[in-house]
């Protein structure tokens, strides 16, 4: 399993799976109760849930599935919601490739993930061929 | 010291036991030996009886069972089938297709738009299209919380096909908190008419129709004027 190197003291809010379009669904509620929770206004609400369900949907379409961690902490003097996804899936070959705008492997836009990066205020992402892929994104309060 | 056994026509009786055990085992659970000599081989006749009915007793009741379990598994698939057309129909009603005016349909979206959903709203809006003639559609998205980038790939993908059959599509109801979502996850939506509500994308496709109308009586009077001449 990938790690990211943690330096805060978070809150785990909540650890879900994705394996189905329904679970894709019901978590990204959960994550805009947690945002709006914390005092975020309606458009942050709606960038963090779109920005999830990106992500979900990328675990879903191309890893079968995976594992969100919701947590909440101090992060370089911010209030920060922060979402990882992981899966063990097949990986990503080239992940400059997979950022870039209107890139897609499959029938989408390929606006999912540098879409992402610019909804957050936080986005690291971490892949291993044959192994999986782990995604962080964080937002300020 | 050997006592003498009581035994009256010995053969005949082991031949009747025989035939009853063969009959049994061959499904009739009625019958029995129900000899009427009393001697020292009348214990062994009654005991089997006895024995034959102890299993018949037990065969019937687990045909019961198996009958009550039959009935139970048909109940749970009757049960089964129910909420799958439920589910059917709430697909079907969660994308009511209306026609509000000559020329107009209006298509409400509400809720999450997974892939299903989104595959039978298009199907629905194709087909009314096609049965009405309408030239107009609105999609109102109104009431869908998270537009991200598979939502707006089937509304692009659905507008194509809604113009493939000469229908415009207008999508109306988009909030500004999705507008700038849209922005930033870099979607161009502009080949899209969009309106803000659904009453300014009806007041649009009024004058739209209405405009369309006017080319259509002009066009005839020019045809008209051709005749005459
Ligand atoms: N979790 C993942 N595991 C494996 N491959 C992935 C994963 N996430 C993304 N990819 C790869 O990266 C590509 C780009 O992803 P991105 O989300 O940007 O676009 P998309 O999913 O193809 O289309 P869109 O998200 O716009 O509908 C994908 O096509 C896929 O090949
Ligand atoms: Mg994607």
């Amino acid at each position: 399993m990938l790690e990211f190197p943690y330096n805060t003291d978070c809150d785990l809010l909540g650890k879900f799976k994705i394996d189905t379009e329904y679970d894709i669904v019901t978590v990204r509620q959960v994550i805009r109760q947690y945002a709006k929770d914390m005092g975020m206004g309606i458009v942050d609400q709606t960038r963090i849930t779109t920005a999830v369900s990106e992500l979900f949907r990328n675990m879903y379409n191309y890893a079968g599935g995976g594992e969100v961690l919701i947590e909440r902490g101090e992060v370089e003097s911010h209030n920060a919601l922060i979402v990882t996804c992981m899966d063990q899936g097949p990986g990503i070959e080239n992940l400059e490739l997979a950022m870039s705008d209107g890139f897609t492997s499959g029938q989408g836009m390929g606006y999912g993930l540098p879409g992402t990066k610019r909804l957050v205020d936080r986005f690291e992402i971490q892949s291993v061929l044959n192994e999986g892929t782990t995604v962080r994104i964080m937002k300020w309060k | 010291m050997s006592e003498l056994l009581n035994v009256q026509n010995a053969k005949e009786r082991i031949d009747r036991i025989e035939d009853i055990l063969a009959s049994v085992a061959a499904g009739d659970l009625d019958a029995r030996i129900q000899s009427d000599i009393e001697d020292d081989f009348s214990g062994i006749e009654a005991a089997i009886d006895l024995l034959i009915n102890d299993l018949t007793e037990e065969l019937r009741q687990r045909e019961k069972m198996q009958k009550d379990l039959e009935n139970k598994l048909s109940k749970i698939q009757d049960q089964q089938k129910t909420i799958l057309q439920q589910q059917e129909d709430l697909l079907e009603l969660s994308s009511p297709v209306s026609k509000v005016w000559d020329n107009i349909l209006i298509l409400p979206v509400i809720g999450t738009l997974d892939s299903q959903r989104t595959q039978v709203m298009m199907e629905n809006l194709l087909q009314k299209i096609v049965e009405t003639g309408c030239t107009i559609s609105i999609l109102d998205i109104t009431g869908v919380p998270t537009v991200d980038t598979q939502v707006a790939n089937h509304l692009l993908k659905t507008v194509t096909a809604a113009r493939l059959l000469g229908a415009e599509c207008i999508i109306s109801g988009i909030s500004p908190a999705i507008a700038q979502t849209i922005v930033h996850l870099g979607i161009d939506l502009s080949v899209i008419r969009t309106k803000a509500t659904l009453q300014d994308a009806m007041i649009f496709a009024m004058k739209q129709s209405k405009r369309a109308d006017e080319m259509r009586t002009l066009s005839n009077i020019a045809l008209t004027n051709e005749n005459v001449d």
